[in-house]
């Protein structure tokens, strides 16, 4: 069981150590597990609220963009189509928020103890997976009741969930980090949460928006990672046209985001209980 | 001396810049990467230069006064902070305990605190599993084990901890006064219990203000002072250097107004080395009196870490018709078994009359009174007092 530590003040890694991070597997899954269980603690309807908080907001985007608006979504019923692009962007919200606050809120528990930090907002990941699988659920409801059938593309919806998560992440680690130091980006989460849904194509096609724009602007509207996500989410369980070029815009924003944030976490990891 | 070395220490300071964790706005960064860096927060060495080696199975206290840099090098060897220059090396599996019960969840039952405790300071959920029955039987809450810890009364809850933090088996334990919490049988349980872990040969590096309890564990001492090591060698001769720096603490700064100009404070133990429950100790000081009439009184108050006054006490020196300009001397005596053990400071008030103070000097002094054993037992009793009372009792009737 014998193994050396070395302290050393003039090592500088750019990355985190993952074969490290390996070894606190069981740290790791015991986190999640303590946030899901303590998030409905003493509420009186308990899980049921990961139902309502996804229904709800289906319902007032159905009467928004769907009967107010009346947006065209094409062969696929407004609410089947909403749905699908909740999915990703609820997960992608709730992992993006959790992690992003992560650090400050597990303080306490980085002042006295070891761990590589970073599985505090990794963790989140795994948690959101909850909320995953309660908006997944109401698709597939919805669908037999519409009665859809997936598009043989359907294979690829995990892909794109996963590029999702990343995406989640990146921004996630990005904000953990920075808030270390900078408490103004805790302001800025519910800000992304609320005016992000708007510029990503939840509850309308993107395909709409690019007739109404130029194709400079688009290329803007994709840096948005989520937009890419979203897109290729639904085209992957539903078909159609195939997801235009400006998808891997968005693909190209969430690997850079997610190398820099795992690159700009280790630098600031050594100090995190120095400011914290 | 071929023992294997477990820690070995060296050149290691860490540095903390005074103030900047205030202004570490994203306004100050902003405009801070335009000034030069001469503008920032002053430096603070929290350790300087510290170098030392722990031969495997040593149990070595890290003795200081507070501030004297051991919590920084407790949290720079737990890797919680990096060090700012230097090199440690570890050899072994390290736990380090800088609190009990580190990330308890109220919400969460005993049982499930274990779990989430346990793998926090590094077992798996499999050796948790195999020590549950163990630390469940050691803490004594068995009946309140699916209770939300919420619902504990605050000596189950840190039985529980230390219950789990009991049950590590690393080859280095690095501990920071844990001891101080719980019941005295509790506190009982756990010397014995690092008594075993050491007597196992494993390494134990122990923190702690209880001077009683090191002289009671530990084989080798390492005395801080301001960021810097003192003294490192074994435990006895640790316990003594630490003494001799803190006899005689002299003001460090000078007070004075137009009315009165402080000299120099002193605090020395009545009798023996250093000041302990029963040894007592005599404060003396030398003030300079500028009026030259006016009454003179001085009064003394000695306040403990809890911010309670504990005396306040006083001499006339002079009635206004015999007033004298000049240096003044005044020296008081307290009697051993009057202080409980702990820290306390001083304040002095110089005075005219209840409602006319020349100088009032705050914290002008501060001295530790030592915990002596009584019946075996090293922990310091609650009380603020701890008087030496005689007791005359008989057996009445059956």
């Amino acid at each position: 069981m014998s193994k050396t530590t070395i302290i050393d003040a003039k090592s500088r890694q750019f990355f985190p150590n993952f074969k490290e991070i390996r070894k606190y597997k069981d740290l790791f899954l015991t986190l999640a597990w303590r946030d899901f269980r303590v998030r409905y603690a003493q509420t009186t309807i308990g899980f049921l609220w990961a139902f309502i908080q996804p229904v709800v907001t289906l319902i007032i985007l159905t009467l928004v963009f769907g009967k107010i608006a009346k947006v065209d979504t094409g062969p696929i019923p407004h609410t089947v189509f909403t749905t699908c692009g909740l999915i990703t962007w609820t997960y992608f919200a709730f992992v993006m928020t959790n992690s992003g606050k992560s650090i400050i809120e597990s303080q306490n528990m980085i002042k006295k103890i070891y761990f590589p930090r970073l599985i505090i907002p990794l963790s989140k990941a795994v948690v959101g997976l909850i909320d995953l699988g309660v908006t997944v659920l109401m698709l597939i409801i919805l669908m037999i009741w519409y009665g859809l059938a997936p598009a043989p593309t359907a294979w690829l919806a995990p892909v794109f969930l996963l590029i999702g998560m990343i995406a989640a992440l990146g921004v996630g680690i990005w904000l953990s980090a920075l808030t270390i130091r900078f408490r103004d980006f805790q302001h800025i989460i519910p800000f992304i949460v609320q005016l992000g849904m708007f510029i990503t194509p939840v509850a309308y096609p993107a395909e709409q928006a690019a007739r109404q724009m130029p194709d400079w602007m688009m290329s803007i509207y994709y840096l948005n990672p989520m937009a890419g996500v979203v897109q290729g989410f639904r085209w992957s369980l539903f078909g159609g046209d195939a997801p235009d070029n400006f998808m891997f815009i968005s693909f190209g924003v969430i690997v850079i985001l997610f190398v820099t944030s795992l690159m700009y976490f280790k630098r600031v990891e050594d100090e995190i209980a120095d400011f914290v | 001396m071929n023992e294997p070395i477990a820690i070995k220490v060296s050149n290691l300071s860490k540095r903390y810049t005074i103030g900047k964790q205030k202004d570490a706005s994203l306004r100050s960064t902003l405009t801070s990467a335009f000034k030069s860096a001469a503008t920032k927060g002053d430096d603070f060495w929290a350790l300087k230069n510290i170098n030392f080696e722990i031969n495997s199975g040593d149990i070595v206290g890290i003795i200081g006064k507070n501030g004297a840099g051991k919590s920084t090098l407790l949290k720079v060897l737990s890797q919680i902070t990096k060090p700012t220059t230097g090199r440690i090396e570890i050899n072994g599996r390290v736990a380090s305990l800088l609190e009990v019960g580190t990330g308890f969840h109220p919400e969460l039952t005993g049982r499930e605190n274990i779990y989430l405790n346990g793998t926090i300071l590094g077992m798996t959920r499999k050796e948790v599993k195999e020590k549950f029955d163990d630390i469940v039987a050691f803490s004594g809450v068995e009946k309140f084990i699916d209770t939300p810890v919420k619902h504990y009364s605050s000596g189950m809850y840190v039985r529980l901890a230390f219950s789990v933090a009991a049950h590590l088996e690393p080859e280095i334990l690095i501990i920071d006064e844990v001891l101080a919490v719980g019941d005295a049988e509790f506190q009982k349980k756990c010397i014995g219990k690092m008594s075993d872990v050491a007597a196992q040969g494993r390494t134990v590096l122990f923190v702690s203000h209880n001077i009683a309890a090191i002289k009671e564990l530990c084989t080798k001492g390492i005395v801080l002072h301001h960021g810097e090591v003192q003294f490192s060698g074994n435990q006895t001769d640790a316990i003594d250097k630490y003494h001799e720096m803190n006899r005689g603490n002299v003001l460090s700064t000078q007070l004075k107004n137009e009315h009165v100009e402080i000299l120099n404070f002193n605090i020395a133990p009545a009798s023996g080395q250093f000041i302990s429950i029963s040894s007592g100790f005599i404060f003396s000081m030398d003030f300079m009196h500028q009026p030259s009439n006016g009454n003179l009184a001085v009064t003394f108050e000695v306040v403990n870490k809890d911010e309670i006054v504990v005396f306040h006490h006083g001499e006339w020196i002079c009635s206004e018709k015999n007033s004298k300009q000049g240096r003044y001397s005044i020296q008081g005596t307290v009697p051993g078994n009057t202080l409980n053990a702990g820290n306390y400071f001083f304040n002095v008030i110089i005075a005219t009359s209840l409602h006319h103070v020349l100088i009032q000097a705050e914290n002008i002094a501060q001295f530790e009174v030592e915990n002596e054993t009584l019946a075996g037992n090293n922990s310091v009793l609650p009380g603020v007092l701890r008087p030496d009372i005689r007791y005359d009792f008989k057996f009445l009737d059956a």
